[in-house]
């Protein structure tokens, strides 16, 4: 690792003129992901702006009328561990709790796990110089790419690593940042790029901006939401596929509004609008379940390593419709 | 003097005749129903508080005064040639205080024809230089301040490749170790197959396992003029100092080699290290210690792994059961050196069988080298030969157990002489671990037709060698105030040898265990002791310790004697007395007798016997596995794992069991998770880090339960007993294979078993249902030759 500056910003303003004015600045949490970069060389940042020195981004604050809003230095604990959040939102303490060790989750934050790079053994080496490091081609391709994306990808195959993002997005979960300008607000769903759109980011941060509160709306009454996610081993472990359902019935038991949205799969968080609207207005059963997860792979284009994906995916889908619809 | 005679000693599959003493002190081995203290007895370790506290020192602990640290430039390429060297950037930072490479040091010899700094290099982290500076920060720095110019070779990184004529060569004799196949032969094998009613063929392929030591590779070396001292982390201290001596032509006493604490070793401790003659070089020229602790990606790519294979079965059998005839050709992956074990011996050892053939083609391809790995050869070898056994009980209509039994064997087939085993007990682990698993009634257990997690039953056997042998001695030394010392230079790899040693002294002088201190690793103070490999290190060391005690414990009794005014040999001890046989009244308390001897200093020698003449010393077990797998998303969850062992006399149960859940849980990550994978365009591996190459977690281990056989081997040493080291991974990822195909109804022959390839599997099948309970039991009745599984 290189030698780098360490610098306790005492503003976000200040951070955010740091991170403009240093092209070298690198933002660091809980530095689960961005240790991890510096130790394997895949980043050798010049400068680092501890976000902990800024303690009024760790909160959760839940009320009906508002929702749950979340400060991005929450850790993935606090959240897992949350009561509201276990009883109102329960995808998102899924999803936090299904997140490497405990270590890491106590150091984890949520904001790290938002905007953490993506985990492809080509990015991540420090010898290798792939597309989104700035090369001419995604190794993956013509490699190993057992881990790489079904949906959505091109010219690079990543995918996105990020538990927490399904489930927020299946929440219909907003995210602020800040920056230069006057702080904004989007849909995280839009939080996101695609390679197409830019091969060497993952999402919208523009230089100086930081990501520091999540706000998602109270479901409405009665929705169920699950977060289901399949590893190769029981604890540690990214997603080999994963899947956020928020359901809502209606009273005489029709589909009355869905999200899913798919982890592990694509370069950015996956929603399919094809298999919501397989389910839009019917029972949920076993039957339109299998429909929604296959229409949810429809358009997938494996690599060669990475087919098992497609039916993977399809049946996450299909289970975790039906976890929603059986759940009282 | 003790008199010479020749015994035969087993090592990891290899035999060797050798020259030993005959201990003149006879220590009778203590019967299956003695009444014993500490023998046999769940003692927690006696390093426990010092390891779990922190105040245990591992090599990596060890500060020493002016010391560098050091770092090795590795090649990024997989086959190359360097042509320069340049140096000259490293040196001048700030802080560097010796950069080496093969342009400024003297070649010295490593790897078949090559050296310690080639000028070739032959995979991804092959070494090229090295650098001490004051700090590692300041070392990793220089090693990019290091230019190397390159020319590239051609290079092959699939050994399937690598065996075509057309492969880039990676030695002048081609890509072969030895440049022809290990084959192994007995009886006629065209008559076994003609014999058969059955001929199966099949290919089992197996993955390239990490050795993974929680404690990286690395060593602290210091010079003294022309003394050198080594803390290294290693399974053989006598051995890094022999090939230390060699390197630097030094004598043996200039040499001390130590080895305290350990944080595992399996198979790739063995030898001395390049990282070790590294960093003494470099210490020689800066003149200063250097600490060379590897990185784990270094760990995980340059000190070997354990070969993957793939294995073309076939075997003949006839209906009722008998086998006639076991064909195995092999591939094993040896990477670019030699190191590698072959993986036939299971196929011509564990069952009865008159016509056996094995073939393994031990591969050179440019990868990290392969290493005795826990169990090296028999652990792939077993998976295939297990693995085939459960497809021909399936086509006979047999149980897996039942096919098992009938084909056991009471002799060593291998031998020339059919010598019968010292002990084989495996009917008793195979009706026990049955009984204890729930074999007989498992249909029971599973889920029913509808559910999308299926429940599967696998079992496999082990056979292994592991009795010990000689050279190993020890020494007893009785202090005046009664405590006591025992000096041997073996090494605990976190086994609980420390703790297995007290125990046998304080058998021997009837005293408790906390009077005794254990000395061990360290070549300067201790007698020599084996290499820590092939589950010998307790068969081996035991008894020497055992009659070092003895020995000990007679000279004590001639100061009890003249204080009780008996002959000594009349005198028995227990409970820290020593007392006349049958009149316990008459007793000293040994802590008098040792006052009583005051500085006449009471030391004891004690050595291995020769082993056994007439017997073949093996291990044996079986496994029990229970699993489910989530037919939705491919993942297999081990449930349950009956380990059964039968190793002789067990020292102590605790430190037993630990080495058979560590076993056990070693093989779950080769059955289910762990690869090494290599980028076929680059050669660079690309998942060497503990969180892409999986081994298991907490999360991933079942309920195991260790079996264990008391009994004492008669036979095999004044111990008797065997060991354990490496048999719980034998059998172990054979039978969660062989689960795993009871609970799909299709067999993975690959491993690991991943969700991709259960999926696959699933996908392949004609119908995804599982057959129901019933057609289950039919199976039993079913017999057919030939036809697909």
């Amino acid at each position: 690792m290189k030698n780098f500056q360490h610098v306790n910003p005492e503003t976000l303003d200040q951070a955010s003129a740091l991170l403009t004015s240093d092209a070298g600045a690198f933002l660091i949490a809980g530095g689960i992901d961005l240790l991890g970069e510096m130790k394997s060389g895949t980043i050798r940042p010049g400068t680092l702006i501890n976000l902990k020195a800024l303690r009024n981004l760790s909160y959760i604050k839940f009320n009906d009328q508002d929702g749950l809003r979340i400060g991005a230095l929450t850790t993935l604990a606090e959240i897992a561990a949350h009561p509201e959040i276990r009883k109102n939102f329960g995808a998102l303490a899924q999803a936090a709790h299904s997140v490497a060790t405990p270590q890491i989750r106590n150091m984890g934050t949520l904001g790290g796990n938002l905007c953490q790079r993506p985990r492809c053994w080509y990015y991540r080496h420090a010898s290798l110089v792939c597309l989104r490091k700035g090369g001419k081609e995604c190794l993956a391709v013509a490699g190993e790419n057992k881990y790489n994306a079904i949906l959505g990808g091109g010219p690079d195959f990543i995918v996105h690593p990020s538990d927490c993002a399904p489930a927020l997005i299946a929440l219909g979960a907003e995210v602020t940042v800040y920056g230069p300008h006057a702080p904004r607000t989007m849909e995280l769903e839009n939080f996101f790029l695609f390679p197409k759109e830019n091969v060497r980011r993952e999402n919208r941060l523009q230089p100086g901006e930081l990501l520091t509160e999540v706000h998602v709306p109270t479901p409405s009454a009665g929705a169920r939401t699950v977060y289901l996610k399949v590893k190769e081993r029981g604890s540690w472990d990214f997603a080999l596929a994963s899947v956020a359902v928020c359901l809502l019935m209606s009273v005489t038991g029709e589909c009355k509004d869905v999200r899913i949205v798919l982890g592990g799969v694509a370069p950015a968080p996956w929603r399919s609008p094809e298999a919501e609207k397989v389910c839009l207005g019917k029972k949920i059963d076993e039957r339109t379940a299998i429909m929604a997860g296959k229409s949810a792979v429809a358009d997938a284009v494996p690599l060669g390593k990475n087919d098992y994906k497609v039916e993977l995916a399809a049946n996450l889908v299909k289970r975790a419709l039906l976890m929603c619809a059986t759940t009282a | 003097m003790p008199k010479k005679i020749k015994t035969t000693v087993e090592f990891e599959g290899r035999t060797s005749e050798v020259l030993v003493d005959v201990p003149d002190i006879e220590t009778p081995l203590w019967p299956n129903n003695a009444e014993l203290d500490f023998v046999g007895h769940p003692v927690s370790r006696v390093d426990g508080e010092v390891r779990v506290t922190g105040a245990a020192k591992y090599t990596s602990d060890i500060i020493l005064p002016n010391m560098l640290y050091a770092r090795i430039l590795r090649s990024p390429r997989p086959h190359a040639r360097i042509m320069s060297i340049d140096t000259s950037r490293a040196e001048k930072l700030p802080g560097v205080k010796a950069v080496i490479s093969a342009f400024n040091t003297q070649p010295i010899r490593w790897h078949q024809t090559s050296s310690l700094f080639d000028k070739t290099v032959r995979y991804v982290g092959d070494e090229v230089a090295a650098v001490a500076a004051v700090d590692e920060e300041t070392a990793s720095d220089a090693l990019e301040l290091i230019d190397v110019s390159y020319e590239s070779l051609p290079f092959v990184t699939e050994m399937e490749e690598a065996v075509k004529s057309s492969a880039p060569k990676l030695w002048p004799g081609g890509n072969l170790v030895g440049g022809k196949p290990y084959v192994y032969e007995r009886g006629d094998l065209e008559k076994g197959f003609a014999a058969a009613d059955l001929v199966v063929e099949e290919t089992f392929r197996t993955q390239t396992e990490l050795h993974t030591c929680l404690e990286a590779h690395g060593s602290v070396v210091m010079w003294e003029g022309d003394k050198l001292t080594v803390w290294d982390s290693t399974q053989g201290v006598f051995a890094v100092r022999d090939a230390l001596a060699a390197i630097f032509n030094l004598p043996a006493n200039h040499v001390r080699v130590i080895k305290q604490y350990m944080g595992g070793g399996f198979g790739s401790k063995l030898e001395v290290g390049k990282y070790t003659a590294i960093a003494a070089l470099l210490a020689r020229r800066a003149n200063r210690p250097v600490k060379l602790i590897l990185m784990r990606e270094e760990e995980q790519i340059s000190t070997g792994n354990r070969p993957a294979t793939i294995q073309h079965v076939k075997m003949g059998v006839k209906k009722e059961g008998t086998l006639t005839a076991i064909q195995l050709k092999a591939y094993d992956g040896n990477g670019a050196y030699p190191g590698g074990t072959p993986c036939g011996m299971p196929y011509s050892e564990m069952y009865l069988c008159p016509n056996v053939r094995t073939e393994d083609y031990m591969v050179f391809f440019n990868a990290g080298r392969s290493r005795a790995t826990r169990a090296p050869g028999f652990v792939p070898g077993t998976f295939g030969l297990e693995s085939m056994m459960d497809i021909i009980a399936q086509k006979l209509g047999m149980d897996p157990l039942e096919l098992r039994k009938k084909n056991y064997v009471t002799v060593d087939q291998a031998d020339s002489d059919r010598l019968p085993y010292s002990q084989k007990l495996l009917d008793k682990v195979y009706e026990e671990g049955a009984k204890q698993f729930g074999w007989g009634d498992r249909e029971r257990r599973r889920h029913p037709d509808s559910s999308t997690k299926r429940i599967g039953f696998g079992m496999a056997s082990q056979i292994w060698g592991g009795g010990g042998g000689p050279p190993s001695y020890a020494i007893v030394k009785i202090n005046r105030d009664g405590s006591v010392d025992v000096f041997s230079g073996t090494q605990d790899l976190g086994t609980g040898t420390r703790t297995i040693i007290a125990q046998i002294v304080a058998e021997e002088l009837g005293i408790p265990m906390t009077e005794v201190a254990v000395h061990i690793g360290d070549t300067e103070n201790c007698p020599f002791s084996f290499l820590s490999g092939g589950s010998m290190t307790v068969a081996s060391v035991g008894p020497a310790v055992r009659t070092a005690a003895a020995d000990a414990r007679l000279q004590l009794y001639e100061y009890a004697a003249l204080s009780l005014k008996v002959k000594p040999e009349v005198l028995v001890s227990r409970g820290g007395k020593i007392f006349v046989k049958g009149a316990p009244q008459k007793s000293i308390e040994y802590k008098a007798a040792a006052k009583a001897a005051g500085n006449s200093m009471i030391i004891g020698r004690g050595l291995r016997g020769p082993n056994p003449e007439g017997y073949s010393l093996n291990t044996f077990g079986a496994h029990f596995a229970e699993v489910e797998v989530d037919t939705e998303t491919g993942k297999v969850t081990v449930i349950r794992h009956v380990a059964g062992h039968n190793s002789g006399r067990v020292i102590n149960p605790k430190t037993m069991a630990n080495q058979i859940q560590g076993g056990v849980i070693q093989s779950i990550g080769y059955a289910l998770t762990e690869e090494r994978v290599l980028d076929s365009a680059t050669g660079v591996p690309l998942n060497a880090n503990m969180e892409a190459y999986k081994p298991v977690t907490s999360l991933d281990m079942p309920v195991i339960e260790p079996l264990m056989l008391t009994e004492v081997d008669e036979h095999a040493n004044t111990l008797g007993n065997r060991g354990i080291g490496e048999p719980p991974r034998i059998a172990a990822g054979a039978a969660i294979a062989n689960a795993v195909a009871d609970a799909l109804g299709v067999r993975i022959k690959e491993l690991p078993i991943t969700p991709d390839k259960v999926l696959a599997a699933l996908k392949s099948t004609p119908t995804t249902k599982p057959p129901t309970k019933e057609r289950r039991l039919e199976r039993g009745t079913v017999t057919k030759k030939g036809g697909s599984q």
